[in-house]
């Protein structure tokens, strides 16, 4: 592929910038392995080798107790079937995810389903962060937690700058009463207090929608509320730069309105806007965690950062690692995400352009 | 005595006990009014012609116009020939033959060598939205220390002694000296005591009760239900003279004597300025009271607390089942929002007690081994209660497909596992929820128990319905291919952990649930617009002599028309909604069995009905039971002193019989023994006869 230069020029300034950079690389390694997640923690596990027949778990279908010689039909529990095989010895074996736990499963904690400390410190074994107040593993919530929070804000992403450049666009682009128009719906529409929708519509959806749906739901919903903002900068740059020179001679060649958009304007104005991307990010995901937080977000029992946060908040003085685990995973992501957003707006500003290299 | 939907709040209010309260904002200071800002107003002339108009309509009567058995012309003759609802006799009117009793047999309950004097610091969520009575907004969570647990009334039930006699329940006298029965009449007669005046010095009077009935029936307190059921369940009221009067029922039931005993009655002298606008002139006035707190106008500090005062020279200090009794001088209520910052308030000992219900607090952030505990500075208490139980469980919508199956409902009966979330939620402090009704005493059914949770069976039930393949996630699905799926809805945020954890045990049966947590408004209002597939919810119930079944079982709450003329179902029914019958159960015997059971005034047969309506309703199997909180739990410092024995059976908080005594010399001695390190025996005391089995 034959970058413009200018923007290979961007990049490798990014790429100079080391803490942005590796920031990068980082967060990017993290979503991938995220991906893998059901390999890296999960209840099922990734093989087993019974009665001379290979078992692969993980994805697919729950394989009955039955077919591994338990007395029950519901879906294996791997970790028994771990310690029996440990027991009987023999030639069976299976490979349990390095954590073995999903995200859902409550264990019990001395009887009962409560949170146990992280297993380094005197909790039960295999909990490396604890577990949360109904005895669920809180590794395996953030993990998941995150894998959601993660997706969830690129996606949020996308859409908010697509909707948004576009419009801000049309509106900077065509002027006059489109932009007098369409200014005053941005000012109406976004009067409409954002809490009060996500409640309400929260409370009228079905529970019968499944869990990714009522997910997509919520990014809609936070979408519509979102792009507004994106609108002011698109439009102002917009109106700029149709009145550049560039753009006057590109009418005057007989150019159609597609084409000086796409291939004049836009790639004008978007530097601005790719600056702010890793901060709308950041910022998808605080707002997902502070919904999740209040308890209007990610429809439970789905794992995420902010509900382990309120739990913590509930729990501080008894079980301090959860709020402590949360925070920290919050914390860290958000650091990330804010490293990208520093470098990224580095390399794009072109005012430091003579002060690099 | 009503049947309502157990909210969240009230939830909350059970979890935490009496400190995690109502959801309520604080009193606007718009609402800041004297007296003087509003017109002189005298309600007698309109009081004077209630009284003499006034008719108690018979519900027949009522029912015959209304479906055209008989004319206007019919119904006005007719209701022209009803006697009058308030009555004016005289003292020789009162039948000779009257066996009149007064309760003085019963046992004391109270400790009569508890200490006066003190003050109790409490904490409350809210402030109250206003200090009336009655009316909008009344029915918050500080009413009970405005009312419920402070007023008198003409006789209370005997919180221990639920023995059923041949009066029903057995009451002990509080305004009223003496009582006397008249079944043949459907009569109470009560003399009200000489010495029973209002906190104001205002003498009780006949003429107090014919008063409140008509406050009761007025349409300015703006409060529908009371209007009703003091209309509706009530047939006459007459004074015979300054001290004696009469009520009389519509019907003898086991618990009539109860009816007309309970009553609160109300200062007529108090209310004289009622009209359209008496929730707004009323907001902050302080009602006289019978009783033995009263509230200083300077002690409402809106928004941050309210505090009761011992009323000066209360009539019934002295009195047998009062003494003893209502101790503290002062008892302060500052507001708290955070449920964990009042915990820390009461650790640093500026609040005397904390309501412990919730697991996470008794045994996590104030475990035995606390060193407070240890060192006996504070005590940990452990009150069981025999109360009728609120029906915590899941109700099954049997309009819904799959769900009108007998064979799904029983299979989720077997598929949800109430006693893991019991033992590994509840840490085994709950038990398990046998029956619609539980805790009814006698009424109960002796021997009927839920189902345990056991796969097998619940797969058997599940194929018998068609569902034998098991999907690739675990599922059962059948024929048509339809999932083994269902939502169960909740607005309990505090519980939401409960659904949870069942639908973790329902996977291991293939069947799933899908788990809605609703806000409380929200959920209910599913609920009651039936849209639920199956609703985790609970009635509150009052500690009434005999449960109830029309509200919840009865066809007339389920469908419009649910039968044709030949007893088949209608095809064309519609789904009632707002109504309590949250399974849509239609059932003609069922039906034919609480008609019995309303019409009957014979508690024996009306044991035996209720019975066989808990098998039917549990061979059905749309209500799955779910668990009982069998106690109500506190921590209390060490000078918070309770009666030995705590023998109040039917009290479903500490506080609510005011039992308890703070010592002051033991309160100088712990705050002293604290600070030099000296420690006393640990206080962990648990009440527990009457603790089921």
């Amino acid at each position: 592929m034959r970058l413009n230069p200018l923007t290979a020029k961007k990049l490798r300034r990014f790429r100079s910038i080391r803490r942005g950079y590796f920031s990068f690389l980082l967060l990017c390694g993290l979503s991938l392995i995220s991906l893998l997640g059901e390999l890296l923690v999960n209840s099922r596990a990734i093989v087993v080798r019974y009665e001379g027949k290979w078992y692969f778990p993980t994805y697919g279908d729950i394989i009955p107790g039955t077919t591994f010689g338990f007395d029950y039909s519901y879906e294996t529990n791997y970790r028994d079937l771990r310690d029996r095989f440990r027991q009987e010895g023999g030639d069976n074996w299976l490979l349990m995810p390095p954590i073995a736990f999903n995200p859902y499963e409550n264990t019990p904690y001395e009887g009962v389903f409560k949170p146990a400390p992280p297993s380094w410190l005197g909790g039960p074994a295999g909990h490396l962060l604890g577990t949360d107040t109904t005895g669920r593993d809180i590794f395996a919530r953030l993990f998941y937690g995150f894998r959601v929070a993660i997706f969830f804000a690129l996606a949020f992403t996308v859409l908010t700058y697509l909707v948004g450049i576009t419009i801000g666009c049309l509106m900077g682009f065509f002027g006059g009463k489109v932009d007098l128009f369409g200014q005053r719906l941005i000012e109406i529409w976004s009067n409409i207090p954002f809490l009060y929708t996500v409640i309400i519509i929260f409370s009228v959806i079905p529970a019968t929608f499944t869990v990714p749906v009522r997910i997509f739901i919520l990014l809609v919903i936070l979408v519509l509320f979102s792009w507004t903002g994106m609108t002011y900068y698109m439009r102002t740059a917009t109106y700029r730069e149709k009145a550049r020179d560039y753009t006057a001679a590109a009418i005057v060649l007989g150019a159609g309105t597609g084409r000086i958009i796409f291939n004049h304007i836009l790639p004008n104005t978007i530097s601005t806007i790719v600056t702010f991307i890793p901060f709308t990010v950041a910022a998808a995901i605080t707002s997902i965690t502070a919904l999740d937080f209040l308890g209007f977000g990610l429809p439970p029992p789905t794992p995420s950062l902010g509900e382990l946060l309120k739990q913590g908040t509930q729990t501080l003085t008894t079980a301090p690692w959860i709020v402590s685990s949360a925070f920290a995973a919050l914390v860290f992501i958000l650091t990330l995400v804010t490293f990208v957003g520093e470098a990224v707006r580095e390399a794009f500003d072109p005012k430091k352009f003579t002060t690099y290299e | 005595m009503r049947n309502f939907p157990l909210s969240p709040r009230s939830l909350a209010a059970l979890l935490a006990g009496l400190y995690a309260l109502v959801l309520a904002g604080c009193g606007g200071s718009s609402d800041e009014t004297a007296s003087s800002d509003f017109p002189p107003q005298d309600i007698t002339p309109e009081m004077e012609q209630h009284f003499a108009s006034f008719k108690h309509i018979p519900a027949e009567l009522q029912r015959a116009l209304n479906e055209g058995e008989i004319t206007q012309e019919e119904y006005d003759a007719r209701v022209a020939e009803l006697p009058l609802f308030f009555q004016f006799k005289t003292p020789e009117d009162i039948p000779a033959d009257l066996v009149w009793e007064d309760g003085m047999d019963l046992e004391e309950f109270a400790d009569p060598n508890a200490k006066k004097g003190g003050t109790l610091y409490a904490a409350i969520q809210d402030f109250p939205r206003t200090t009336r009575l009655v009316g909008p907004d009344s029915n918050g969570s500080f009413r009970p220390f405005l009312q419920d647990d402070v007023v008198m009334q003409f006789a209370r039930r005997h919180p221990n002694d639920t023995s059923i006699g041949p009066n029903g329940f057995h009451y002990y006298p509080g305004i009223a000296k003496e009582w006397a029965a008249d079944k043949a009449n459907k009569t109470v007669y009560i003399r009200i005591h000489p010495d029973a005046r209002w906190s104001d010095g205002v003498p009780i009077t006949s003429d107090d009760v014919m008063f409140t009935f008509f406050f009761y029936q007025s349409p300015h307190i703006k409060a529908p239900w009371y209007n009703n059921w003091y209309s509706t369940n009530y047939t006459q009221v007459t004074r015979y003279d300054e001290k004696t009067f009469s009520i009389t029922l519509p019907e003898v039931r086991p618990d009539f004597l109860g009816r007309a005993l309970e009553i609160e009655p109300k200062p007529a002298h108090f209310y004289r300025e009622l009209g359209p606008d008496f929730p707004e002139r009323y907001q902050w006035r302080i009602q006289p009271t019978s009783g033995a707190y009263t509230v200083r106008p300077e002690d409402i500090v809106k928004g941050r607390s309210i505090t009761l005062t011992r009323v000066k020279d209360w009539w019934a200090r002295d009195l047998k089942f009062w003494r003893g009794r209502y101790n503290p001088d002062r008892i302060r209520f500052t507001v708290v929002r955070d449920t964990a910052k009042a915990f820390e308030m009461f650790k640093k000992g500026e609040l005397d007690q904390f309501g412990m219900n919730l697991a996470e607090y008794w045994y996590d952030k104030l475990p035995d081994t606390d060193p407070d505990v240890q060192a006996g500075y504070i005590h940990k208490n452990v009150f069981y209660n025999d109360i009728p139980r609120p029906t915590y469980g899941l109700w099954i919508n049997r309009s819904r497909h799959l769900l009108d199956n007998r064979d799904i409902r029983i299979g989720i009966n077997y598929a949800t596992n109430w006693d893991l979330v019991i033992e590994k939620f509840a840490r085994g402090d709950w038990t398990r929820m046998d029956t619609t009704a539980d805790g009814f005493g006698e009424f109960t059914h002796p021997t009927l128990k839920a189902r345990p949770f056991d796969i097998e069976k619940a797969r058997e039930h599940f194929a018998r319905a068609g569902f034998t393949t098991v999907g690739g996630d675990g599922v059962l699905t059948n024929a048509a291919g339809e999932r083994l799926s269902f939502t169960i809805t909740t607005g309990y945020e505090a519980l939401k952990d409960i659904p949870a954890i069942l639908r973790e045990e329902a996977l291991k049966c293939g069947l799933e649930f899908r788990i809605e947590v609703l806000d409380g408004t929200a959920a209910w209002k599913k609920a009651q617009e039936k849209k639920h597939d199956i609703m985790f919810s609970a009635f509150g119930v009052f500690p009434e002599m005999y449960p109830r079944y029309w509200e919840t079982w009865h066809s007339a709450n389920a469908y419009d028309k649910a039968f044709l003329p030949d007893g088949s179902p209608n095809p064309e029914r519609k789904v009632k909604t707002q109504t309590n019958n949250l399974c849509i159960l239609a059932d003609p015997e069922i039906d034919r069995l609480i008609d019995a059971y309303d019409r009957s005034d014979d508690a024996e047969e009306m044991k035996k009905l209720a019975w066989r309506l808990e098998e039917l309703i549990h061979a059905d199997g749309c209500f799955v039971p779910g668990f009982v909180i069998p106690f109500y739990r506190n921590a209390t410092w060490r000078w918070i002193r309770n009666p030995e024995g705590f023998n109040v059976k039917i009290s479903d908080s500490w506080i609510q019989y005011f039992l308890f005594w703070i010592d002051e010399d033991m309160k100088k001695e712990t705050r002293e023994a604290r600070r030099a390190g000296k420690t006393f025996p640990v206080g962990i005391h648990v009440y527990d006869q009457f603790k089921a089995n």
